[in-house]
């Protein structure tokens, strides 16, 4: 019991969005990751002014694989002759957008998702658990390979497949918060009071998980930027624009390795990272910043370990070689009921 | 174990494998409407004429003349055969005999990876466990955020920069004729590790930091527990303690993320078997999507999605071996 | 959980792993560099190697390469001359209706006979029309044999040639095999509906072919279309057969170009039996390996009798990825790369005595190709600009070959005339259909001056307006090609047209080249002697699921073309060609932007003698006849099968009989 108290404290903590990035900002590594992301954000939308060169401009082209030099400190390419630094700015535009579009709307889907199976239960639980289990034996990376060969190679594809198969996850974690909160007081009371079910999902249910959406958001950012970068490496993405996986494919391919040119594989390669571990600290310390006392209790620390951890498999599994690491517990969480203690 | 539990999961999984086919079935005639052009694209300077009847032909070859329901029905008699398709490769292999090929090369990697980074993570997750909040954990904690930052793909490309082209201590690209000079001997297992030495790095660098972060969690999660405590209040030693009582229970629940891992064994390194020219399902994959050959496409997807559905099947009844909790009362 | 016994043997278990493990680190020696025979490590970029060598089963990747390496034609051509050389066949002519060769003193064919007395009509059974045709006679090489020691007869060339015309048992290995011209023909259920190959045992005496009792089984007669092209590929690019070991595999149930092989027919196409210099080692061979020997029974040889071929061996490595070949050859792993390298790479080799750099003609141009004729349903009215020939010209003029070839194409590029023939063709060549050429700024202005009067309204970003809307057009192209079309957009900014890049989808059926939906695409097209007939046809006349993808209809082009295919006047037929460039660039529907060079690399510490080969890699059939070994202190080995340095003539003596 005790910890159901604790998880709807939580769910409640109340403070809004702003008070939220207060907390973060307070947190001194939540410091670093908010000015990361600001920078990052920054940097995507004055492109145009921050790049020395135009990389989609083709009269701006220099001479074929220079090394790095004060016109251009990253070089340029060697089969296009572009300069490296202004593909480099302008490539955090498309892994943002990318990550941004994709997690929002993983947000929604999997919110969605959760709340209904969750809170309504019966037949539509049953189905949105089934379509769930489907949906994880379907490996991701083959079969976005086929559909960017039948549809054609676009982002947009890609956001839908990672869209139609990684609200998995989120929805799970949330389903299991619904069903927590749902035997919660003043549910109840609502429901008695004769709310729709509507009502009570959007105005009490929603809230209530909004602070794990928001956390999950961040990490599944992450995860997704990493995702695209792999996706583009393999040039499944659009071939006219700039995004860092494309640069990396681009070196590889261009003859990087042969030349000596470490620079063009490094600089994309930095980018990929400190985009994506900016997006990955704001998530950690969010979670720190929501549960300082979860610290203490274990079983609540495990519990809210596999809550949060066991979905990012999911996004990387497909991507990563041995996805399966970073969760604890078996990716069906069953009711709290059944983590506690050991047994000899 | 109940039987009933056992039971019910294999006829769930079936479910899910039929309905996992059927999807397989009608993907690639996705927004074709005549799937012969796709198999058999036309050639240059052939007449309108001829090329009717070699889509006549090839329609009749790949069994697109009956009605869809019919060649629905073909195609589970197929897989009930194992007959997972024919490539359009030039010679008509089967499909299962390519993957046949393939398959061995790929588990050399991903095993190997498996193994490596279990044994490492272990050690090192309880290392970082029971030195809580020194600087092993620290480490630990900023070595598994760097992880998932950097694709493992730049890692792989790093390394076969600085350590096979610039110090040529391993071969910066797989020798393609590894597959082919293999014969058991000492020193073509030594070839293979050669070649194999570069991709295990560059994917055991993640595996290792997760299977550590997972270890110490688990770990530190079960030694907070009652028992333990009771256990250490009993006088009993540190090490008795962490044996007996606190491994035995963290191990459980990674059990079954190596379960889940598993299922990524096969198609988890298309990247790095790119980036490396390394000859295993992941290429044959991604050449099959470059010549268009989608009988091996889909049979590959639907091996792969077979493997994970088995894999996670595997898993969950050994965890009710485990925890045999978990069969009662499951509640769906 | 684990007692000191279980942790024993997990350590142990962990040792032996790491032993297993770290025994792979060590350099390990390819094998190029310590081989001493006379093997040639050749590296191959392609996706995968074919596990047949079926010449009719494929024209993907390398499987054309190795199969005219295993089997033969009856002649080779030379692309620039027109000629043929004996190859399974020694010599050739056509004759007349009383059986005597149509030849002049000297040997050549007689032209002007050949109208008169060399055309005969039939009906063909299938359309019911009347055609011309032309009997030629062939006679081949006695000393030909097959890799199993059979020898090559007639019998094989009336059952290669009789297959690819026989739909029902080939299953359409014909279309590959090119014999269009041939006047043999069968019906779709089987049956020969006309004769037109004869043998001795097979007709020729009853149709007054003659054939004497001794050359039996050397000779054969064909009827063949009545143009000077029909010969042509039916001489050169048809693989022969050995009827001995297809006829008794092939039948309805296993036809020829089976894609479901049975047991017998799939140890043929893995087991190629051919006539051409090298054979395949199969046991040898693998899924990324391909060895051939060279064929002892091979009949051409040089002068001296020593073998044709210097190259004994040949190791066919497959690369998946260009820059692991390059780095291969690089490092000595292999001696030569079969691909052509973007100039890019050249920069690399600067300065490494070790590599010879082959910078060739090459023969295929890259060409900007206009819809001018969509069909209905994918009309539009940017579309419908560019049938207006103003327009094409003026977007002709206004690129800067110059330009694209120095900034695309690192300068290994040349220009192209807008007739599309390559001037190295001197024989037809035609200077007055190079239109395109001049000052560029000049150009420039000619083509604002045509555009100014057709479309006048510009908007504030200088680009024209037709009826208010910006003229913009779209370049179907893949992802290789959005430089090019980059710089395409930039150049036709400067006369007011728009210009975007289109990727051209997954499958043709979907999309643009035989629908209509496209503005503009990139082409290549290349147009040589061996090919001008069907070529210039599907090109530029015929409709359909031809190359001509703007659906060009042009009448006066299309009868041009016609007449020079058909007019049995060999100088005439160059006449016309001159002819017909003029028209072609007239008609700017394929204006040429730049002809790549073709660059590819070998080492030369092990072999020596190399050659450029205009439009091949450095991996071609002159290379391979004339190399040297070096032995390891550098000079030439003696080849063990004759005398070292033979010269380069190459042809076998033709009347050894």
């Amino acid at each position: 019991m005790s910890q159901r108290n604790v998880l709807l404290q939580v769910a409640r903590r109340g403070g809004s969005f702003l008070s939220l990035v207060r907390k973060i900002w307070q947190h001194p590594k939540g410091r670093v990751g908010l000015i990361m992301v600001g920078c990052l954000a920054l940097v995507a939308i004055l492109a145009p002014v921050l790049a020395p060169y135009d990389p989609y401009d083709v009269t701006q082209r220099a001479a074929k694989g220079l090394r790095p030099s004060w016109e251009h400190p990253l070089g340029t390419t060697i089969t296009t002759g572009q300069d490296i630094l202004s593909m480099l700015i302008y490539g955090s535009r498309v892994s943002l957008a990318i990550g941004l579009t994709t997690g929002v709307a993983l947000a929604v889907l999997g919110a969605l998702m959760g709340v209904m199976a969750g809170y309504i239960g019966g037949p539509v639980d049953t189905l949105i658990m089934r379509i769930v289990d489907i949906l994880l034996v379907i490996p991701t990376l083959p079969l976005i390979i086929v559909l960017t060969n039948l549809l054609g190679r676009s982002y947009f594809v890609i956001v839908l497949v990672f869209v139609a198969f990684g609200w998995t996850g989120l929805a799970r974690v949330i389903r299991s918060l619904v069903l927590v909160l749902k035997n919660s007081n003043y549910v109840k009371a609502a429901e008695l009071a004769g709310a729709s079910r509507w009502y009570i999902m959007t105005k009490h249910i929603l809230p209530g998980t909004s602070h794990l959406i928001i956390m999950n958001t961040t990490l599944t950012c992450a995860g997704i930027m990493v995702a695209e970068a792999g996706l583009s490496f393999l040039g499944l993405g659009d071939p006219t624009a700039i995004s860092w996986g494309k640069m990396l494919a681009e070196a590889q391919g261009g003859g990087a390795l042969l030349f000596g040119a470490w620079w063009w594989i490094l600089a994309p390669g930095a980018g990929i990272f400190l985009a994506v571990f900016s997006f990955m600290r704001i998530g950690i310390v969010m979670e720190e910043v929501f549960n300082p006392r979860m610290k203490a209790s274990s079983s609540i620390h495990k519990l809210f370990k596999h809550l949060n951890h066991s979905y990012l498999d999911e996004v990387f599994r497909s991507m990563e070689d041995d996805g399966g690491a970073e969760s604890t517990e078996k990716p069906d969480p069953a009711e709290p009921s059944t983590t506690e203690g050991g047994h000899d | 174990m109940k039987r009933s539990y056992v039971i019910k999961r294999i006829l769930y999984a079936l479910f899910i494998f039929i309905v996992v086919l059927t999807l397989n079935f009608f993907i690639p005639r996705l927004g074709v409407r005549d799937p012969a052009e796709r198999y058999y694209p036309p050639q240059g300077a052939m007449s309108d004429i001829e090329y009717e009847i070699i889509k006549q032909f090839t329609r009749e070859q790949y069994g697109f003349d009956v009605s869809t329901f019919q060649q629905y029905i073909r195609y589970v008699r197929g897989l009930m055969r194992l007959d997972l398709g024919t490539s359009l490769r030039p010679g008509s292999p089967r499909v299962v005999e390519l993957i046949g090929q393939r398959l061995p090369w790929t588990l050399v990697l991903s095993v190997t990876t498996l193994i490596i980074s279990l044994i490492i993570g272990l050690l090192f997750g309880t290392l970082a466990a029971w030195k809580r909040g020194r600087w092993q954990d620290t480490l630990l904690l900023n070595a598994s955020t760097i992880s998932v930052a950097l694709p493992s793909f730049f890692i792989a490309l790093m390394l076969s920069f600085y350590l096979g082209f610039e110090l040529e201590l391993f071969p910066a690209y797989t020798n393609p004729n590894m597959v082919a000079e293999f014969d058991w001997s000492w020193n073509a297992i030594q070839v293979v590790f050669n070649n194999a030495a570069l991709p295990i790095m560059s994917m055991a660098l993640g595996g290792i930091v997760g299977y550590s972060q997972s270890t110490r969690n688990s770990v530190i999660a079960v030694t907070n527990e009652d028992f333990v405590i009771t256990a250490r209040a009993k006088g009993l030693s540190h090490t008795t303690v962490l044996y007996k009582h606190v491994l035995r229970n963290a191990l459980l629940p990674l059990a079954t993320s190596i379960g889940m891992s598993i299922s990524g064994l096969i198609g988890g390194a298309i990247i790095i078997e790119r980036v490396f020219n390394w000859q295993g399902m992941g290429t044959l994959f991604l050449e099959a999507n470059s010549t268009n050959d989608y009988p091996l496409m889909m049979g590959i997807m639907l091996f792969l999605s077979a493997f994970a559905i088995l894999a996670n099947l595997v898993t969950e009844l050994f965890y009710a071996i485990l925890d045999p909790r978990v069969t009662v009362g499951d509640k769906r | 959980m684990l007692t000191r016994r279980g942790w024993l043997g997990v350590c142990s278990a962990l040792l032996a792993a790491t032993i297993v493990v770290l025994s792979g680190c060590q350099r390990i020696e390819y094998p190029c560099r310590t081989d001493p025979t006379n093997t040639l490590y050749v590296g191959v970029v392609q996706a995968s190697f074919p596990s047949v060598f079926m010449p009719w089963l494929s024209r993907d990747g390398i499987a054309p390469t190795v199969a005219s390496m295993l089997y033969s034609t009856l002649f080779s051509y030379d692309d620039e001359t027109g000629e043929f050389s004996p190859s399974l066949a020694r010599r050739w002519y056509y004759v007349d209706a009383e059986g005597k060769p149509i030849v002049t003193d000297s040997g050549s064919i007689d032209f002007d006979r050949l109208e008169t007395h060399g055309v005969k009509t039939l009906t063909n059974p299938q359309t019911g029309k009347t055609e011309r045709y032309l009997t030629v006679r062939v006679e081949l090489d006695p000393r030909a044999r097959w890799s199993d020691g059979r020898p090559v007869t007639a019998d094989d060339v009336y059952y290669t040639l009789d297959i690819a015309r026989n739909n029902y048992l080939s299953n359409h290995a014909g279309a590959l095999a090119w014999t269009a011209d041939l006047l043999h023909l069968y019906s779709s259920s089987g049956k020969l509906q006309l004769q037109g190959i004869f043998t001795y045992d097979r007709g020729a005496a009853d149709c007054g072919y003659q054939i004497d009792e001794a050359e039996r089984d050397h000779v054969v007669y064909l009827h063949v279309r009545g143009v000077l092209g029909a010969v042509t590929s039916l001489f050169t690019t048809v693989l022969i057969l050995p009827q001995h070991l297809w006829e008794p595999i092939v039948s309805r149930e296993s036809q020829l170009n089976s894609r479901n092989p049975d047991a017998r027919m799939q140890h043929l196409y893995q087991n190629p039996v051919g006539c051409g210099p090298y054979v395949l080692d199969a046991e040898a061979s693998g899924p990324a390996l391909i060895v051939l020997r060279r064929n002892d029974l091979y009949h051409m040889t040089r002068e001296d009798s020593s073998p044709l071929y210097a190259v004994e061996t040949i190791r066919l490595i497959l690369y998946q990825e260009l820059n692991v070949a390059i780095y291969a050859v690089m490092q000595g792993h292999i001696d030569m790369l079969d691909a052509g390298l973007s100039p890019n790479y050249v920069r690399l080799f600067d300065g490494r005595d070790d590599l010879f750099v082959s910078v060739a003609e090459g023969t295929y141009t890259q060409t900007l190709v206009f819809n001018v004729n969509p069909v209905a349903s994918a009309q539009t009215p940017m579309r419908s600009l560019l049938a207006n020939t103003d327009v094409r010209r003026a977007i002709a003029l206004a690129i800067d070959t110059e330009m694209l070839i120095r900034l695309v194409a690192n300068g290994a590029a040349a220009p192209m005339s807008a007739g599309l023939i390559r001037e190295s063709l001197t024989d037809f060549y035609n200077p007055s259909a190079d239109i395109l050429r001049g000052e560029h700024s000049e150009r420039l202005q000619r083509a604002n001056d045509l555009l100014d009067r057709i479309l006048p309204e510009k908007d504030e970003q200088g680009y024209r307006l037709l009826d208010g809307e910006r003229v913009s057009f779209s370049i179907l192209g893949h992802p290789g090609e959005i430089e090019l079309i980059s710089f395409l957009e930039i150049q036709l900014q400067r006369i007011g047209i728009g210009i975007r890049y289109q990727a051209k989808g997954s499958s043709p059926e979907t999309t643009y080249l035989w629908t209509s939906r496209f503005d503009m695409t990139i082409q290549g097209v290349i147009l040589s002697l061996a090919n001008v007939d069907i070529m210039l046809n599907a090109h530029f006349a015929a409709l359909g699921r031809t190359s001509n993808y703007g659906r060009l209809v042009a009448p006066d082009l299309a009868a041009a073309i016609e007449e020079m295919r058909s007019t049995l006047n060999l100088h005439r037929k160059y006449e016309l060609l001159r002819d017909l460039q003029p028209m072609i660039a007239k008609l700017y529907y394929k204006v040429p932007l730049y002809s790549p060079q073709i660059v590819s690399i070998a080492r030369t510490d092990r072999y020596t003698g190399y050659q450029v080969v205009p439009g091949a890699t450095v991996f071609n059939t002159t290379n391979l006849q004339q190399i040297r070994r070096l032995d390891s202190s550098g000079r030439t080995a003696s080849s063990p099968s004759g005398s070292p340095g033979s010269p380069v003539g190459i042809v076998a003596a033709a009347d050894k009989e």
